[in-house]
């Protein structure tokens, strides 16, 4: 039965369901800048356009930072599909985080 | 020139300000121990073992803070929130109340267990996040509650100790009052990775918990402290209700109150010779061997104090209340009345069961929350179960010195060795805190022992300097002056004895004294009749002479008379009549009429 759920919800997940991130920076310091070049390309290159990107510079919003619990940057919080995924760093591993987005292997 | 020393002084108190001015913690006894608090604005590291107290050390630090209206931000990376609020709340801490007030911020900093790492990261965010947080608090005080637990996603120590170099500068940088905890074991290698810790910090505080004889103590001490005093030795303290609790003894400030009036011993007997009693807020000893009557002696006071309304907390560590109310039947002592009305409290507590401070703790706890006038400790010698030797003297001074703080009367009972151990009199080296001591001890006269009492010290006031003998009967304590003899004080039947022959001795002697005053009233009686004899013999002798005197003139009369007759007046008129001139005028007319 669970196994059946978890099915039937990967499969829209790789499929047609749209990615919903939120990266959290720290202003223009390098490792966030990274991350904001790393997210771009990986979603060109994996997602073709089927995704929304939200870019919080903690520096400027830090009560965003609070609620979602994150106090290193950068962090990618990936919050839809189900279940939340949080990402910390520069994004730089792409098969890390493609693991991390159950897309690997996929395509 | 008077505006100028103003100005430097003013100047001068700037300068010594910015360069040390303290955060005090509020932390019982911890303040004295910093000489004043943490380093206002720079950065202290607080170290120790799981289950040390570093957490609550740090969130107490904000909370005392938060309640006096110094707002602080608590980051905790390996507990959740929630859990924090919730351990809080065992403290007495009501963190949810101090939160909505906007004095408190708890950051969730724990880390994600599932958080998946990619490529290179900082704590610029961290910074971010705060920054604004403290901008919108007004914070001055922050803690990182075990921030190795973050520091471990570098999985990296030059990263770790990169990334702690620029937490430390962010914080100088904002003036900030941090408090860092840090977990360190002995171990393995955790310690030794932080070291550097230590140099960086401005102040150091160790926590330590540890097991001596059977029994768990926390000690704490500062390491270091750039730019201040402060007290370097290990002092325990125990995590309790209403947080740490450190009771330096070396900073015991005398605060002590000054002796009070006097209370009734509740034996007349004991009152004359302590002239008066003992002194309210005073600290009294008995002192003597197994069953000469130190219970008794403190219970005669309890029951005294109790009945004048004087609250009275009887820690007993030696038997259960009700063993001690039963035993304390059989000499006439009920208690009971005193524990029903609430003036009594009898906390029993094994010595072995907790640590010193534990106790200690216990002692001040009841005190606080029975505010009695009075406390009896029953014994002191079973103090050196709670552990070391050295323990249980911190915990009868501390005890001590909270109560003189205080106020409170003390009686201490000590259980001494041996017949003539006059050096365990005093106690466990507290002598200096005692005020007064009582002496009981057996005596072995004429095939008896009995029981003696001396008042050997009682400062504040002037006593009797002598041996009494001191009795436990069923209607309580009695005590009775002693003999002083050639062979030295008499006791028992031996006095008993001296005393039948002194009474004899004094009857005797009044009966002389009797028979004295009876001779002297017989002699003045008789004195009295002899007077009246005499007064008497007088009055016969003047009758006497009365009617010898009526006589002769009878006689001369006739004589007169028979003259006239003899013609004898007209040579009488010749010569002069003066010299007989009554003759003459009762003879000479009278005689012519006839």
């Amino acid at each position: 039965m669970k196994s059946h759920d978890r099915h039937l919800k990967e499969k829209p997940a790789t499929r047609n369901a749209t990615y919903h991130f939120r990266l959290f920076v720290a202003g223009d310091e390098p490792n966030s800048k990274l991350a904001r070049e790393n997210l771009l390309r990986l979603c060109e290159q994996h997602l073709h356009g089927n995704h929304r990107v939200e870019v919080v510079d903690v520096l400027e919003n830090f009560q965003a930072a609070l609620e979602n619990n994150v106090l290193i940057t950068p962090t990618l919080l990936v919050t839809s599909p189900p279940p939340p995924v949080m990402v910390v760093g520069t994004l730089s591993d792409t098969e890390k985080v493609l693991a991390a987005l159950r897309l690997n292997g996929g395509e | 020139m008077s505006k100028q020393t103003q100005r430097k002084r003013k100047k001068d108190a700037g300068v010594k300000a910015s360069e040390l001015r303290k955060a005090a913690t509020r932390i019982t006894g911890l303040d004295e121990v910093l000489n004043g608090g943490l380093p206002e604005g720079r950065t202290t590291l607080v170290s120790g073992g799981p289950g040390s107290g570093k957490s609550v050390l740090g969130l107490e630090f904000l909370y005392r803070g938060a309640v006096d209206g110094d707002p602080g931000i608590f980051v905790t990376f390996e507990e959740r929130a929630k859990a924090v609020r919730q351990n809080a709340l065992t403290l007495g801490f009501d963190l949810a109340h101090l939160e909505k007030a906007g004095t408190l911020f708890l950051m969730d900093g724990h880390v994600n267990p599932e958080l998946v790492l990619s490529g290179d990261f900082n704590l610029k965010g961290l910074f971010g996040v705060i920054e604004g947080k403290v901008k919108a608090m007004g914070a001055r005080r922050i803690v990182f509650d075990a921030v190795d637990v973050l520091l471990r996603l570098f999985d990296d120590p030059v990263r770790e100790r990169n990334e702690l170099y620029a937490l430390h500068d962010w914080l100088t940088d904002r003036q900030m009052t941090a408090l860092i905890t840090v977990k360190t074991s002995k171990n393995n290698n955790i310690s030794s990775r932080y070291e550097f810790l230590d140099f960086m910090a401005d102040c150091v505080i160790e926590l330590d918990q540890r097991v001596l004889e059977q029994t768990t103590t926390r000690r704490i001490r500062v390491v270091k402290y750039r730019g201040s005093d402060f007290f370097r030795n290990e002092y325990p303290f125990v995590i309790a209700e209403n947080g740490i609790k450190i009771i330096p003894l070396s900073t015991i400030s005398l605060k002590h109150q000054a002796l009070g009036p006097k209370l009734s011993s509740g034996h007349p007997r004991l009152d004359y010779i302590l002239d008066g009693g003992y002194r309210r807020s005073s600290a009294t000893l008995i002192s003597g061997t197994s069953g000469t009557g130190k219970t008794t002696v403190a219970c005669t006071f309890v029951q005294a104090a109790c009945a004048r309304g004087e609250r009275t907390l009887y820690i007993n560590f030696e038997e259960s209340p009700d063993a001690m109310v039963s035993g304390m039947l059989s000499p006439g002592i009920d208690l009971r009345p005193a524990l029903k009305a609430g003036t009594l409290r009898i906390m029993a507590t094994m010595p072995e069961i907790v640590g010193a401070e534990e106790h200690l703790l216990q002692a001040i706890q009841a005190m606080d929350a029975f505010e009695p006038s009075h406390v009896v400790v029953d014994a002191i010698s079973a103090c050196k179960r709670i552990g070391t030797e050295q323990a249980s003297f911190e915990y009868l001074m501390r005890l001590t010195n909270t109560c003189k703080e205080r106020g409170i009367t003390t009686i201490f009972t000590n259980q001494t060795e041996g017949f003539q151990e006059t050096h365990e009199i005093s106690g466990t080296g507290i002598s200096s805190v005692i005020d007064t001591v009582i002496f009981l001890r057996y005596i072995d006269i004429g095939g008896e022992l009995n029981r003696m009492l001396l008042v050997m010290k009682s400062r504040g006031s002037k006593h009797s300097n002598q041996y009494r003998e001191f009795q436990i009967t069923d209607h309580g304590i009695e005590i009775t002056d002693v003999f002083v003899g050639k062979g030295g004080v008499l006791t028992g039947t031996a006095r008993q004895e001296q005393e039948a022959k002194e009474k004899f001795a004094l009857a005797l002697e009044q009966r002389e004294f009797e028979l004295k005053e009876k001779e002297i009233i017989q002699k003045r009686a008789a004195l009295q009749a002899h007077t009246a004899n005499l007064n008497a013999e007088i009055e016969a002798a003047e009758a006497e002479l009365a009617w010898l005197r009526l006589k002769s003139e009878i006689a001369q009369k006739d004589r007169d008379i028979r003259g006239n007759m003899r013609g004898e007046e007209t040579d009488s008129k010749r010569l002069g009549r003066a010299a007989t001139p009554g003759k003459h005028r009762t003879g000479g007319p009278k005689g012519g009429a006839k």
